[in-house]
């Protein structure tokens, strides 16, 4: 068993140690950031990257990024620090292998905002976005059905480890969909740590129109999400079976009928004629033997 | 324009000399004829190879990947359904029209139709992965999708093209079964003797003839401008910059009669020199088939003005990447050569009459036809290159297409068949329609029917 062990981390830093140096142009690593290292900066750059990054690199001094091969490294870890701010713009930029290329799809002041951000982490500057250390919190949810609200109340544990009502925070209200919780809307907990946040109209659920939802207190502190299985409160979900419907391009079975005809007609007067004219060879050739 | 009816005497001296002239493809069989076939063969065979190497290790030998899926297949096959048009203007339109000049053309057309039509066929089951599974384009095929529709159309086009190649060939066929000389193979005669279906030349026959041809000359209009239509619809169904336009439908028919019309300029210079049918394929023919050239010439000019104008006025944002692409971009030699060598230059040239005999139409005739080619290729390839999404996290070589070696010979084979088909018709029947000729040139019909003495 040990040597089982062993030899998977052998071959596990065998392939690290395989990962190659990722080079960058000689002339690309010192250009300057042309974005300033502000708050408001490194407070964009964090957004952007909770969209765009967090996914496989995890968060922020977890090393909790996806287990890819090469991994990609916390942001706070050393490999990611040892980068110049040109060569973090460059493998944003370009990408390599499993990191995507974002040339295309950030813009190049929010890809010096990432940097700004990642900086925010290096050793070498002081850190403009300093997180407290999350508290304990509890959270209580209950939707109400008929009236389409979800109550909730939420606590936290104070330095004196005593839990008082959680008062004026955002509390996150979300819908469990196939690829994700998708984010219908926020509200803010009262002097009593309450908050009623009236469910839209517009929600939609399951071909039942029944929604999970889920609650959650956002970072800074530290709890599980409330999650609400199916409540009654969405529109059902409208299934249409594109294929299904009689659309010009459809299936056969749902072929338009003006279409299948005028194919039809178009084919046998065609074929019908071709055969028209074959008949007239054959009667060429009886006219040949009469005399 | 007929001529009065000559005296018998004078009428058999004639028709000896043409069947003598118009046999002479027949019967002409020396070193040259053996070294073109060998030519033809060989290359059909490499390009055979070729297609075997692709059926084995499948369509990955070629330079299509996920972005472009339709390469240089895909722009032959245009090609070829383009070229084959040319049977529905020649030995249809004109002939409804009662063009005579045209009358002599009709047979090179009806050939050129032939060979282009069953290349295109052939071309589009070399572009599938897997040949095999071809019947199931038959038997499972929707018939909401405009490729069933071209299936279709190709089909019946081939076979309308066929028949209007037969019939008016079977009074020919028995007058060369009839007055044959001995210096055609026996194997040919025996041939002759089959297809003419015993054709005794009565006026019953010749009214069936004529019958049956006027009606595969209608029936031929709506197929043969279905068949252009429908291939155009491939792309113009579709959403992508470059395809997605309302005027590809007579865009493409127009550039199909340019490309048909150099052809057919083509094959009768080739026949004129090899067959010495210097008296049939007259100045007066070349004369006139470049200024038909030059009208379809103007006509497809003024599409491409739309078809480039237009969206370029406007320059949306992926037809924008698309054009500038084509005006300026890695695809702008190819595509203004193609306008410039193979559209306006020609148009130019030919509105002088020197540029209108038989050599140099023809020298601009090979010009106009090469400049098809790319146009296809310019057509299909460049638009897939440019999908709406962007391209990501894909190795370089899906980006940009180019042929591979496999593609380029199995086109090589594509054009060495369809000359093959072409020589093999002209070295089993006569090029162009005797007794049609005759007719046109006083023979009674009487003459026509005796047999030698
Ligand atoms: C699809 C998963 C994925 C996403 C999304 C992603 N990365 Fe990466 N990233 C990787 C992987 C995998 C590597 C390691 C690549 C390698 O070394 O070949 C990497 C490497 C990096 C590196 C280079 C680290 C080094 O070794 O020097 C940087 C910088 C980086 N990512 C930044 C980002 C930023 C900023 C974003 C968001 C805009 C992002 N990544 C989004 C997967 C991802």
């Amino acid at each position: 068993m040990k040597i089982k062990l062993l030899v998977v981390a052998i071959l596990f830093l065998a392939q690290q140690g395989m990962a190659q140096e990722w080079l960058v142009p000689e002339d690309q690593k010192n250009i300057e950031n042309p974005s300033e290292y502000n708050l408001a900066n490194v407070k964009k750059g964090k957004d952007l990257y909770l969209l765009n990054c967090k996914s496989c690199h995890g968060d922020a001094g977890k090393n909790n990024g996806l287990p890819l091969v090469p991994p990609p490294p916390d942001v706070t870890s050393d490999q990611m620090q040892a980068n110049t701010e040109g060569e973090l713009f460059y493998k944003i930029t370009h990408g390599r292998g499993g990191m995507p290329q974002f040339e295309t799809t950030l813009s190049e002041d929010d890809r010096w905002r990432l940097v700004n951000y990642i900086r925010n982490y290096s050793p070498d500057t002081e850190a403009l976005l300093v997180e407290e250390p999350p508290k304990k919190a509890k959270v209580l949810a209950s939707v109400n059905e008929a009236e389409r609200v979800v109550e909730v109340f939420a606590e936290y544990q104070n330095k004196d480890s005593v839990y008082v009502a959680l008062a004026e925070t955002p509390i996150t209200i979300g819908a469990q969909k196939a690829f994700g919780i998708l984010p219908i809307g926020e509200v803010l907990t009262n002097n009593e740590g309450r908050a009623e946040y009236a469910i839209p109209e517009t929600l939609i659920g399951d071909e039942q129109g029944m929604v999970t939802l889920v609650i959650d207190l956002g970072e800074g502190f530290i709890t599980e999400d409330v999650v609400l299985d199916a409540s009654k409160v969405g529109q059902p979900k409208p299934t249409p079976v594109l294929i299904k419907e009689e659309v010009l391009w459809s299936t056969n079975d749902n072929i338009q009928t003006w279409l299948l005809l005028s194919y039809l007609a178009a084919v046998l007067g065609a074929w019908g004629t071709i055969g028209y004219v074959v008949f007239q060879i054959f009667k060429i050739s009886r006219a040949g033997k009469e005399e | 324009m007929m001529e009065k009816t000559k005296s018998p005497e004078e009428s058999r001296k004639l028709l000896d000399k043409i069947t003598f002239d118009l046999t002479r493809s027949i019967v002409k069989r020396d070193e040259l004829t053996h070294f073109w076939y060998f030519i033809l063969v060989m290359f059909a065979a490499v390009g055979l190879w070729g297609w075997g190497i692709q059926i084995r290790d499948g369509l990955g030998v070629t330079g299509m990947r996920d972005y472009v899926s339709w390469g240089m297949y895909i722009a032959n096959f245009v090609f070829f359904v383009a070229v084959s048009l040319i049977g529905f203007l020649i030995s249809s339109s004109l002939q409804l029209l009662k063009i005579s000049w045209s009358k002599p053309i009709s047979r090179v057309a009806e050939q050129i139709a032939i060979a282009a039509v069953a290349l295109a066929g052939i071309i589009i089951v070399m572009d599938m992965g897997r040949p095999d599974r071809f019947l199931n384009v038959f038997l499972h095929g929707r018939f909401a999708s405009p490729i069933i529709w071209d299936v279709t159309v190709v089909t019946t086009y081939l076979t309308i093209s066929v028949l209007l190649y037969y019939i008016p060939l079977i009074p020919d066929l028995a007058l060369l079964r009839d007055r044959g000389g001995d210096d055609i193979p026996k194997w040919k005669m025996q041939v002759y003797k089959i297809l003419s279906l015993g054709w005794k030349g009565n006026d019953k026959q010749y009214k069936l003839v004529a019958h049956s041809m006027r009606v595969l000359m209608i029936l031929i209009l709506p197929v043969g401008l279905s068949i252009h239509t429908v291939t155009s619809w491939l792309f113009a169904a579709t959403l992508r910059s470059g395809w997605d336009t309302t005027i590809f439908g007579p865009y493409f028919v127009a550039g199909a009669f340019v490309a048909g019309a150099a052809a057919v300029v083509i094959l009768m210079y080739a026949y004129r020199v090899r067959y010495r049918l210097g008296d049939y394929f007259e100045e007066l023919h070349f004369d006139y088939m470049g200024k038909l050239l030059v009208f379809v010439c103007l006509v497809y000019l003024y599409f491409n003005i739309n078809e480039f104008w237009v969206p370029a006025y406007k320059m949306k944002t992926a037809e924008g990447i698309h054009l500038r692409t084509l005006f300026t971009g890695s695809y702008a030699p190819m595509f203004w050569s193609a306008q410039m060598l193979g559209l306006i230059l020609p148009i130019l040239l030919m509105l002088f009459p020197f540029f209108r005999k038989p050599l140099p139409l023809t020298i601009i005739s090979v010009f106009v036809l090469i400049a098809s080619w790319l146009k296809r290729y310019i057509i299909v390839v460049p638009t897939l290159e440019h999908p709406f999404l962007p391209v990501q996290n894909v190795p370089d070589y899906f980006k940009h297409y180019s042929p591979t070696s496999i593609e380029i010979m199995i086109t090589i084979f594509s054009f060495m068949a369809a000359l093959l088909i072409i020589t093999v018709l002209a070295k089993m029947f006569p090029v162009i329609t005797i007794w049609e000729y005759a007719e046109e040139k006083g023979i009674d019909k009487e003459i026509l029917a005796e047999p030698k003495k």
